[in-house]
């Protein structure tokens, strides 16, 4: 679906390291068609690609759906949702669920971020920055939905505002 | 390869170099530093913190204006190597001045939590 006021897109792949660069620039091609709007485009496009990292680490079996989707909410805004899914192990699940309700009980996007920040200083396994990152510096809403069979589904939601377009 | 500076590093396409200039180190970063070049470019941090740290350094510029974007596990290289200067005696703490091009718009924010995060250490210049 591609319009100025509904547009939407999925792809299924196995992402590897060097595919999320591309899939990155792609997806910010899409975003300045339909948004018209380079600081909303970077935005979105960090989002992507931090989602798109974190399923590659943790998907069990490579394999990975990641859906945009942009509808207008009412007559000033469209809602821009990114989502990927991917299976993941027990533990990955665990720890997604803990850094969630850890996140969601800090209010403040930016303080969490520079607590997690100070955090990886010294951590070893990876940043534990990523999902911190789209609320702190995209500016988007992130949820987690957990599947009984293992699915993992992590959704980044924004209101863009049509007046702050370029 | 003078002892007064570090190998370049090249990571994905990611490449950054190091050279001392008078009494201040400077860093140039080009491509993008995404999971290709994260584990690389934290252990060429470390090293540019052995470095600065054996010459008493007072300032390392780091130019990221033809950095395209940076990812979250790189930008932890950047709070770790920070965090090692937060770390350091006095005598062994330097300045940290980031170059940042307005057309990068990553730049503006990842480095804005990066001020926050040391500001007593680092300065940000945008062109």
């Amino acid at each position: 679906v591609l319009t100025k006021d509904a547009a939407s897109f999925e792809l299924i792949f196995r992402p590897n390291i060097e595919l999320i660069s591309v899939v990155r620039k792609f997806v910010e091609s899409f975003y300045r068609e339909i948004l018209d709007h380079d600081d909303i485009t970077f935005r979105l496009a960090l989002a992507t690609h931090e989602l798109l990292e974190n399923a590659v680490k943790y998907s069990s079996n490579g394999e990975t759906i990641i859906r945009i989707a942009i509808h207008r909410s009412d007559a000033k805004e469209k809602r821009v949702v990114i989502e990927t899914s991917n299976k993941a192990h027990e533990a990955n699940q665990q720890a997604l669920l803990a850094l969630f309700e850890e996140m969601n009980a800090e209010h403040d996007a930016f303080a969490y971020y520079q607590k997690l920040m100070q955090r990886s200083v010294k951590r070893r396994d990876g940043s534990g920055l990523g999902i911190a990152r789209i609320r702190a510096e995209a500016e988007m809403s992130v949820r987690l939905n957990l599947e009984h069979d293992g699915r993992v589904h992590i959704l980044a939601e924004a209101d863009v505002a049509e007046e702050v377009r370029a | 390869m003078s002892t007064m500076t570090i190998p370049p590093l090249t990571a994905g396409t990611l490449k950054a170099i190091a050279d001392l200039e008078g009494s201040a180190l400077k860093v140039h970063m080009s491509g993008n530093a995404d999971l290709q070049s994260a584990a690389q470019l934290e252990a060429w941090l470390h090293e540019l913190h052995t470095l600065a740290s054996r010459l008493a350094i007072g300032e390392t510029v780091v130019d990221l204006r033809t950095l395209e974007f940076m990812n979250s596990s790189c930008f932890k290289g950047f709070v770790s190597w920070i965090g090692e200067v937060q770390d350091a005696d006095q005598s062994g703490q330097y300045r940290i001045r980031f170059l940042s091009d307005s057309r990068m718009l990553w730049q503006r924010r990842s480095l804005h939590a990066l001020r926050c995060f040391a500001a007593d250490l680092i300065t940000v210049e945008t062109n």
